[in-house]
C-alpha cells in the first residue's frame, strides 16, 4: 500500500470518528442539558455576569472539600 | 468526557493541541520528500544570483510580484509555462507571493533584458507609462552582500546537500555544474567575474566604475537573479 | 494595607492597553500611507529621495501587516487576557507576586521586541515569509514572550477559585497553543553565520523547507495565524465583553461549547485554500476548499450566538455605542467568514487569487471585526481599570459611524478592484489573444485605490478619536463600584 493510500484511509477513518464524536457531543449536550455534576450548562454563563472577586463561584474549586 | 476536560486545564490543553495538530500532520508530512525533489533542468543559484535574491527579499519584491504561474491559458500566454513543484527545489524561502500588484516574475529572465531592468529600476514609469511601482535608485549605490550569500551557499550545501560543485542534469541530457568558492575570497572573485558580464550590458557609468573597482552594487546582483528566472 | 479588601489588579492590562493604542496608530498610519502610495506613487518619496529606501511601499508593507497583527491585535489580546482571565477565574493578580512579575516581564520584553522588529524591518532584514518576516534572533525573543504568556495563562488557571473554565478561557488556551505550534514549525531556520563557520551577516538565516514545502508550511501557518490571532482570541473577547456589557447571559452556552470544538477541528485544514492552482498536491487544494466551506458552520455558530444574546434587548444597540461596536463586529465576522469560503471555491479563487479582493477580505475581517472588538474591549475595560466614566459617549458614536463608513468604502472598492482585475487578466479577444497588457489592469484600478485610501484614512481618524477618548477618560469623573456592574458609565 502506498503512502497516499494510507493517507486516504487514515483521513476517511479520522473523519468518520470525528463526525461521530462531534454529533454525539451535540446530542449529549441537548438531551442531557446538565453536566456530570448536575449543573445546567447555561448556568456557566454566569461566570461572566457575576465575576466580581467577592461573588460566589458557579462551582467553587474547593467545594468538595467543604462538603 | 468533555465535561471532565473542562475542569482539567492540562488535559484540555492536550486535547485542543491534538485536534489542531492533526490537520497539519495529515496535510503536510506525507508529501514532504516528494515535493522537495528538483525537476530536471533546475540548478542551484550562483553566489551572485543568491546575493540578488537577498536584494529581492530585502526590498520585499514578493509583496507585489508573484513567482507562481497557474495552469490557465491566460497565465501561460502571459508568463510562460505553468510552474512545476520541482522548479522550486532550491528556493529557500519560496517566493510565490500572495498578491500581483505587478506582473508575475517566475520566468522574467525569458523576456526581459539587463538593459530593460536597469532603466526600469531607475524609473519604472519612464519604461512602463502608468506604472505605480516605486523607483529603486538606492540599489545603484548600495553594495550587495556577497559574504552572506556565500554563507548561505555553504549552509545549504552542508545541511541540505544542495548540489554545488556537482553535475546537475539538464533537459537536453547534458549536465551543468554550479561552482561555489572554497573560501570567502574566492567566492567574492567568482561573484565579481559574474558581475562584470552583467555590468558590460549596462549603461550607467557609476555601476560600471564600481564593478571595475571590485565592488558589486545591489542592482547588478538583482539583475543577475532576475535573469536567472527562466 | 493588610485590611484592604482583595481587588483585581489591572497593572499589566493597563500597560498593554497603552501599547495597543500606540501600535494601533502606528500600524494604521503606515497602512494609510501604503494605500496612498498605490493610488499616487509620488507618495513613495514623501520624505525625499534620500530616504526613499525607507519610505517606499515594499519596505513599509511588512511593517504595516506586522504592526497591526502582532502589535495592535496581540497587545489588545494580552490586555484582554490579563483582564478577563482574572475575572472569570475569580482570582487577582495581586495574589501572586510571581505572576505579577511574569506579566510585567512579558510586557517589557514585548516592548523591546517591538523596537527590534521595527528597526530590523526598516533595514530590510526579513525572511520574506508573510507574517513571519522576523529573523532568527527575534524569533527566539518571540518564543520567550510566548512562553511567558503561557505561564500567565496556566499560572492564573492554577490558582483559580472557579472550578470550571469559562468559554473565553478555552479560546485563550487554544489561541496560545495554536500560535505556539504554528510559529515554531514555520520558523524553522538555520542561521547561516553559524552553519558556515562565521561568514557573512549574523542576522541571516535560511529556511529549513524549500519551495513547495515551504509554501505549504507557510500558508498552513499564515492561514492559521489568522485563526489563532484574528479569530480565536477575539471570539474569547466577545464571549466575555458582550454578555457583560449588555447584562444578558450568552444565548446558548451549549452552542458555544459545540462551536469551539468545531472551529478547532475544521480551521487548520483550510490553509490549503491559499495555494489553489499552485504546485501543492491537488487533494490538499481541494480539501482546503471543502473545509473552508464547512468552516462557515462553527464560525456562524459563535456569531449567531452573540447576536441572539441581544435577543429582546435590541434597544441597547440603539442606545449604547459600545454595544454597537460589538454587534457590528460580530456582523462583520459573519460577513467575512462567508466571504472567505466563497473565495476558497476553486472557480472563484481562479479570479480572486492575487487580486485586491483578497486584500478587501482581510480588511473587512480585521477592520470590521478585530479592530471593532478590540476598541470595544478597551472601551469596556477603561472605566473599570481607571475607575472613571468614559469621557464622551457622543464622540464614541461619531467615531463608530466614521469608521463604519471607512470600512464600507474599503471593502466595496476592493471588491470591484479585485474582480475587475481578475476578469481583465483572463480576458481574450476574438482571436484568442490576451485582451489587455498588464499595465492596463493596473491603471484601471486608480479610482478604487483612491476610494480605499480615503476609507482607510477615515478609519484612522476614528482610531485617533478613540485614543483621545481613552486618554480623556483617565481624568474623567470618578465612578463608584456599583456603576460598573454591566453597562459602562459614559459622559455626554
Amino acid at each position: 500500500m502506498s503512502i497516499a493510500e494510507l493517507q486516504a484511509y487514515g483521513y476517511v477513518g479520522a473523519m468518520v470518528v470525528l463526525v461521530f464524536i462531534s454529533y454525539g457531543y451535540a446530542y449529549h449536550l441537548y438531551t442531557k442539558k446538565k453536566d456530570a455534576s448536575g449543573k445546567d450548562y447555561e448556568e456557566y454563563s454566569n461566570m461572566a455576569l457575576r465575576d466580581d472577586i467577592t461573588d460566589t463561584p458557579v462551582s467553587a474549586r474547593s467545594e468538595h472539600k467543604k462538603k | 468526557m468533555f465535561h471532565w476536560l473542562e475542569k482539567h486545564p492540562f488535559f484540555f490543553a492536550v486535547g485542543v493541541f491534538l485536534v489542531i495538530a492533526f490537520a497539519g500532520l495529515v496535510e503536510i508530512v506525507p508529501n514532504f520528500v516528494q515535493a522537495s525533489r528538483p525537476v530536471i533542468g533546475t540548478a542551484p543559484y550562483s553566489t551572485l544570483e543568491l546575493a540578488g535574491r537577498h536584494v529581492y527579499i530585502k526590498n520585499s519584491c514578493n509583496a507585489c510580484h508573484s513567482q507562481l504561474i497557474r495552469p490557465f491559458k491566460s497565465e501561460t500566454d502571459r508568463y510562460g509555462h505553468y510552474s512545476l513543484s520541482g522548479e522550486y527545489a532550491y528556493d529557500r524561502p519560496f517566493l510565490w507571493g500572495s498578491k500581483r500588484t505587478g506582473p508575475d516574475l517566475m520566468r522574467v529572465g525569458n523576456y526581459r533584458t539587463t538593459d530593460w531592468h536597469e532603466n526600469h529600476m531607475k524609473d519604472p514609469a519612464g519604461v512602463v507609462p502608468g506604472s505605480i511601482m516605486p523607483a529603486y535608485r538606492w540599489m545603484f549605490t548600495n553594495k550587495a552582500d556577497i559574504d552572506t550569500a556565500y554563507a548561505e551557499q555553504l549552509t545549504v550545501a552542508k545541511v541540505f546537500s544542495t548540489p554545488y560543485n556537482k553535475p546537475v542534469p539538464m533537459k537536453d541530457g547534458s549536465t551543468v555544474t554550479v561552482k561555489m568558492g572554497s573560501n570567502v575570497a574566492e567566492a567574492n572573485a567568482m561573484a565579481l567575474a559574474e558581475a562584470k558580464v552583467i555590468a558590460a550590458d549596462m549603461k550607467g557609468q557609476d555601476v560600471k566604475d564600481a564593478v571595475a573597482a571590485g565592488k558589486i552594487p545591489e542592482i547588478v546582483a538583482l539583475i543577475a537573479y532576475l535573469n536567472s528566472l527562466k | 494595607m493588610e485590611n484592604r479588601p482583595l481587588e483585581y489588579d489591572y497593572t499589566v492590562t493597563k500597560m498593554f492597553m497603552f501599547m495597543t493604542i500606540v501600535l494601533g496608530i502606528v500600524g494604521m498610519l503606515i497602512g494609510v500611507i501604503l494605500a496612498f502610495q498605490l493610488a499616487y506613487p509620488g507618495v513613495n518619496t514623501i520624505l525625499g529621495e534620500g530616504l526613499a529606501e525607507y519610505t517606499n511601499f515594499s519596505r513599509l508593507r511588512p511593517l504595516h501587516t506586522d504592526s497591526v497583527a502582532f502589535g495592535f491585535t496581540l497587545s489588545g489580546i494580552f490586555a484582554a487576557w490579563f483582564y478577563i482571565g482574572q475575572r472569570v477565574l475569580k482570582v487577582s493578580m495581586a495574589e501572586s507576586k510571581f505572576l505579577m512579575f511574569i506579566g510585567k516581564l512579558m510586557f517589557w520584553l514585548y516592548a523591546v521586541g517591538v523596537v527590534a522588529i521595527v528597526v530590523s524591518l526598516f533595514m530590510g532584514i526579513t525572511t520574506s515569509k508573510e507574517y513571519a518576516e522576523f529573523e532568527w534572533p527575534i524569533d527566539i525573543a518571540i518564543v520567550i514572550i510566548w512562553v511567558l504568556f503561557g505561564i500567565s495563562i496556566f499560572g492564573l488557571i492554577g490558582i483559580r477559585r472557579e472550578k470550571s473554565l469559562y468559554i473565553s478561557v478555552w479560546y485563550f488556551i487554544a489561541g496560545f497553543l495554536g500560535v505556539a505550534m504554528l510559529y515554531l514549525f514555520n520558523n524553522m531556520e538555520v542561521p547561516t553565520y553559524f552553519a558556515s563557520g562565521g561568514v557573512g551577516s549574523i542576522m541571516h538565516s535560511v529556511s529549513m523547507y524549500s519551495g513547495t514545502n515551504d509554501a505549504l508550511v507557510q500558508w498552513w501557518y499564515g492561514h492559521n495565524a489568522v485563526a489563532f490571532v484574528f479569530t480565536v482570541p477575539i471570539v474569547a473577547m466577545i464571549y466575555y465583553f458582550l454578555p457583560k456589557e449588555s447584562g444578558q447571559a450568552i444565548y446558548s452556552y451549549k452552542l458555544s461549547l459545540l462551536s469551539f470544538w468545531g472551529l478547532m477541528f475544521v480551521y487548520l485544514w483550510a490553509g490549503g485554500h491559499h495555494l489553489i492552482y499552485s504546485t501543492v498536491p491537488d487533494w490538499v487544494q481541494t480539501m482546503g476548499s471543502i473545509f473552508s466551506v464547512i468552516l462557515i458552520l462553527p464560525s456562524w455558530g459563535s456569531a449567531i450566538n452573540m447576536l441572539l444574546t441581544m435577543k429582546g434587548e435590541w434597544q441597547q444597540v440603539a442606545s449604547s455605542p459600545l454595544i454597537k461596536f460589538m454587534v457590528l463586529g460580530s456582523t462583520f465576522y459573519m460577513f467575512s467568514t462567508l466571504e472567505g469560503p466563497i473565495q476558497a471555491i476553486k472557480s472563484v479563487n481562479a479570479i480572486a487569487h492575487f487580486t485586491d479582493w483578497i486584500v478587501g477580505h482581510v480588511h473587512d475581517g480585521t477592520l470590521g471585526w478585530v479592530g471593532f472588538m478590540i476598541m470595544a474591549a478597551l472601551y469596556h475595560m477603561a472605566p473599570r481599570v481607571f475607575k472613571r466614566e468614559l469621557y464622551s459617549k457622543s464622540l464614541m458614536a461619531t467615531q463608530f459611524w466614521i469608521q463604519t463608513l471607512g470600512v464600507v468604502l474599503y471593502f466595496t472598492s476592493m471588491w470591484i478592484a479585485g474582480i475587475t482585475q481578475g476578469m481583465m487578466w483572463r480576458a481574450h479577444d476574438e482571436f484568442g489573444n490576451l485582451a489587455y497588457s498588464f499595465i492596463d489592469t493596473v491603471t484601471v484600478l486608480h479610482p478604487y485605490y483612491t476610494i480605499r485610501a480615503v476609507g482607510g484614512l477615515l478609519y484612522l481618524v476614528g482610531f485617533i478619536m478613540f485614543a483621545y477618548n481613552i486618554y480623556k477618560t483617565m481624568s474623567a469623573r470618578p465612578v463608584e463600584e456599583y456603576e460598573l456592574q454591566n453597562a459602562s458609565p459614559m459622559g455626554a
